[in-house]
């Protein structure tokens, strides 16, 4: 049954045209026409649903493909570029390479910014396009009397290119058949959405979504989040550029009005209505629109027209619904997002395991504390071929200030290959400030950060991480719409290296990368006890899951430096114990160091070799365990009194 | 005061309340302990009306809220700071506690509070007019703590208040719930610092898989073998 789905599908896309010319139906065009804006609304899926980035202007590349086939493929325009007409198979291509540069260079000035920032400066771009197309029709410049360019017609300006040369392929009717042109498109389009799927499950497509998800947790997992972001709009621009280039060489003429506002905002509607980051979901939003859009309404017109006239209502048979098309997709669009904003066919969330576990009341199974051999073979191995004498971050004279408030002050700070040290401080002392220096999320003012022997100073956090430095966030910043296991699998990125052809193509090399790739991510969620819950969305972890899940996250980057912080916040006290026993076992087994930003005393002191302690960002303690909590300074700024008297013995309550 | 009737609560599909039952009186102190997960969260959210029990009722001073809006049961004098601090983080110190007080008929006893709560967090007076989103995170919990206190309520849902406060400020928050329960504010608390909470309340509930498993004064659930096991750590 399974099989017999596609296999259907596959007969009938390449039946259709042949019933279609049985019956006289003549609606080859008008598919083909649809199959074309499927496919742009197909790159605008790359760029938003899965990257996360709202692109307003979208309509623009769509512009940019269809001109570079009009410019270089027609034989009329009088300007000298159009002398030889190129050929169309030659065109398709630079079509799709002038969309992608044109989407790096579009993308460069909105990496800085999200959300609504970035919707404006699309939305911009998209309206710059079209007015350039018409400008440029008709160009003179004139430097006082001398007139190097006189009216010379770059574009063809309101005009347009007309006509557009056609593909040769010989024996092949492209002048007078629609069929072959639905068959070039069906096969432009299924490369695409193969190409698509095939992106979508790799270490890139999990790089777009990690961004789309937060984008600081994910350069701080090892995304470089600008060549990524960068990768999303020009991948997702060089289909539109084929979508442009077919469409331009099928209509025979292009104007700029065919890529206006309207167009960009109609498919952002198909990728929202079928559901963003769902390739079947943006098939079926674009065929709906499309359907609606060049069946239903003019069909029902006739129907209404048809009924007014037999009725003798006058009103009726002036109808035309046509003109209410954008009336009915404002509509659509407001229902789908109240009823279904994940879109028709967008991932549903799914219940958390254990969801109809009925009678039991007995007490929960504690958290299985870690098992020595649960220790995942491979990091072992990583952690054996590692430098014994290099690993260790070297902090000295630390300065940061934000506006007139001094977060940290001077600090070194050391932690020795293997060392578990313990930063601790009354709130707002620095601690998190220090991670994010360290991580560099946060530029010093002043100060020197090495570690393993180079400095750190100028860093992008990813590549901090690449160095083997790994972090968690004291508010959980899981990615919290992908899957448990997609989670662990961003954290190798940086370790793996299949590249975007690799991601298409799959070699043999890349699927043992990935085949590799997710056998470790399992065994670390095995060892941090999350083995049956790989198919949950982080999202719908229990609190304590989603603390040990992102330690799995931070240790698939395979750190040498492990930076926790608050690690048992929010945790039971068997949940914490089973948490300790899990950091010790990591420094024992891996020799990982690690620098704890905790308030559990009974924690920190516990496991830490030394311990440094700040407050309003000057380190004023630096010691054993022992010698921390005798630290007169220490007791009063943070410990308290009523620490000793807890440590001393357990009270009952009043 | 406030009574919870075998409610029954879902996300999605999920069951996250089985029939929970529960019930605080007028000048108490209540505490909910279980695991992550048990339904601790999501027991505050019912009572706020931000989760809609399925089955079961949920009534405060004998009114019932499980048709009220949020807005509606904040006004009846029920307040939250919320687990995960959730304050306004664009908007300063100033003006995320003022909004605390949004609701309170009384404008001539904000001053006052305003004054109490600086006093009790010296820490938030200096960052008065600095933004929410830039205070550390234990700030943010103070924030979040003394926003719930401007609102002055008779009924006080706590959800993790000493998460990420250093131990100094875990006695101190701890000394204030009982202050404040002093003044006349009852308080439902969620805590898994249990050793503290059993300390300061009166009552406690201990919540497993969205039911009640076991309700007993603090003293006797302090003795309870299952408490101690589970929830206070010991071997």
């Amino acid at each position: 049954m399974k099989r017999l789905g596609p296999a259907a599908l596959v007969v009938a896309l390449l039946a259709y045209p042949f019933v279609d010319k049985a019956l006289g139906l003549h609606t080859v065009h008008a598919v083909s026409d649809g199959m074309i804006y499927m496919l742009l609304a197909l790159g605008l899926n790359i760029v938003v649903g899965y990257a996360g980035l709202l692109d307003l202007g979208y309509a623009a590349f769509f512009a940019i493909g269809a001109y570079a086939m009009g410019l270089l493929n027609s034989p009329v325009l009088g300007s000298p570029l159009y002398g030889h007409a190129w050929s169309f198979w030659v065109c398709i291509w630079v079509a799709a390479a002038v969309s992608a540069l044109l989407g790096l260079v579009i993308g460069a000035p909105t990496l800085r910014v999200r959300g609504d920032y970035l919707a404006i400066i699309t939305l911009g771009f998209g309206e710059i396009i079209p007015v350039a197309i018409r400008n440029l029709g008709d160009v003179t410049i004139e430097i006082g009397g001398w007139r190097p360019i006189e009216r010379l017609n770059l574009t063809g300006g309101e005009n347009g290119v007309n006509p557009v040369g056609r593909p040769h392929l010989p024996g092949v009717p492209f002048e007078t058949d629609p069929m072959p042109w639905y068959f070039l498109i069906l096969i432009i389009g299924a490369a695409s959405v193969w190409a698509m799927s095939r992106l979508r499950d790799s270490r890139l497509g999990r790089a777009w979504m990690a961004i789309r998800e937060d984008e600081t947790a994910a350069d701080c997992t090892g995304v470089n989040p600008i060549s990524t972001k960068l990768l999303a709009f020009a991948l997702g621009a060089s289909f539109s550029g084929f979508a442009g280039s077919v469409y331009a060489a099928k209509l025979q003429a292009i104007t700029p009005g065919a890529f206006e506002f309207q167009v960009s905002i109609m498919l952002l509607c198909m990728v929202v209505l079928g559901g963003a980051g769902s390739l079947r979901g943006v098939v079926l939003g674009a065929m709906l629109i499309t359907i609606f859009d060049r069946v239903i309404l003019s069909q029902t017109t006739f129907l209404v027209r048809a009924i007014g006239r037999t009725t003798g209502v006058s009103a009726l048979t002036a109808v035309d619904l046509t003109l209410w098309r954008w009336f009915f997709f404002g509509l659509g669009l407001v229902l789908v997002m109240l009823l279904r904003p994940q879109g028709l066919a967008g991932r549903r969330v799914r219940p958390v395991a254990g969801g109809d576990a009925d009678d039991e009341t007995a007490v929960p199974e504690p958290s299985a504390p870690p098992r020595l051999e649960a220790v995942p073979e491979w990091l072992r191995t990583r952690a054996a071929g590692v430098d014994a004498s290099a690993a260790a971050l070297d902090v000295r004279g630390l300065t940061k200030s934000f506006g007139g408030v001094v977060a940290l002050n001077q600090v070194d700070l050391t932690v020795p290959r293997g060392a578990i040290i313990g930063l601790i401080g009354p709130n707002g002392a620095g601690k998190t400030t220090f991670f994010n220096v360290v991580t560099g999320l946060v530029r010093p003012d002043a100060g020197r950060i090495t570690f393993a022997g180079g400095s750190l100073v100028g860093l992008r956090p990813n590549a901090i991480v690449a160095r083997g430095i790994a972090r968690t966030f004291q508010s959980i910043r899981l990615f919290a719409h992908m899957s448990v296991l997609d989670n662990v699998l961003v954290g190798e990125h940086c370790r793996l290296e299949s590249s975007v052809a690799g991601a298409v193509v799959r070699p043999p090399s890349v699927v043992a990368e990935e085949q590799r790739a997710r056998e470790r991510a399992r065994s670390l969620l095995a060892f941090v006890g999350l083995a049956d819950k790989e198919e949950d969305l982080a999202r719908n972890l229990p609190y304590g899951d989603q603390r040990r899940l992102e330690i799995a996250r931070a240790l698939a980057t395979e750190p040498r430096l492990l930076l926790l912080d608050e690690p048992t916040a929010g945790m039971n006290p068997r949940e914490t114990e089973a948490l300790t026993e899990l950091i010790g076992l990591l420094r024992r087994e891996l020799t990982l160091s690690i620098l704890l930003i905790e308030h559990d005393m009974e924690v920190v002191m516990g496991i830490s070799d030394r311990i440094s302690v700040l407050d309003y960002g000057t380190r004023i303690a630096e010691g054993t365990p022992a010698e921390i909590q005798r630290h007169a300074r220490v007791i009063e700024a943070y410990l308290g009194t009523g620490y000793e008297a807890e440590a001393a013995g357990q009270s009952g309550p009043r | 005061m406030l009574e919870l009737a075998d409610v029954h609560a879902y996300y999605g599909n999920i069951r996250a309340l089985r029939g929970l039952s529960l019930s605080v009186e007028r000048g108490e102190i209540v505490t909910l302990i279980g695991a992550n997960g048990a339904g601790k969260t999501t027991t505050l959210r019912t009572i706020l009306g931000l989760v809609r029990p399925r089955r079961g009722h949920v009534s405060f001073n004998g009114q019932r809220l499980d048709s009220l809006g949020t807005d509606r049961i904040v006004r009846l004098g029920i307040a939250q700071s919320p687990e995960g601090r959730h304050i306004f983080p664009r908007m300063t110190v100033l003006e995320n506690l003022e909004l605390g007080a949004f609701a309170r008929p009384d404008r001539d006893g904000i001053a006052p509070d305003l004054e109490r709560v600086f006093s009790l967090f010296p820490r938030l007076r200096e960052r008065i007019a600095q933004k929410g989103g830039t205070l550390s995170g234990g700030e943010q919990q103070m924030l979040a703590i003394s926003r719930a206190l401007m609102a002055r309520p008779g009924l006080l849902l706590l959800d993790e208040p000493s998460m990420g406060l250093s131990p100094i400020l875990v006695d101190t928050i701890f000394r204030i719930i009982e202050d404040i329960n002093r003044q006349g504010t009852t308080i439902l608390l969620v805590e898994q610092n249990a050793r503290m909470a059993l300390r300061v309340a009166h009552r406690g509930y201990v919540i497993q898989t969205g039911r009640v498993v076991m309700h007993d004064t603090a003293a006797a659930l302090w003795r309870s073998d299952l408490v101690r096991k589970t929830y206070l750590g010991e071997k």
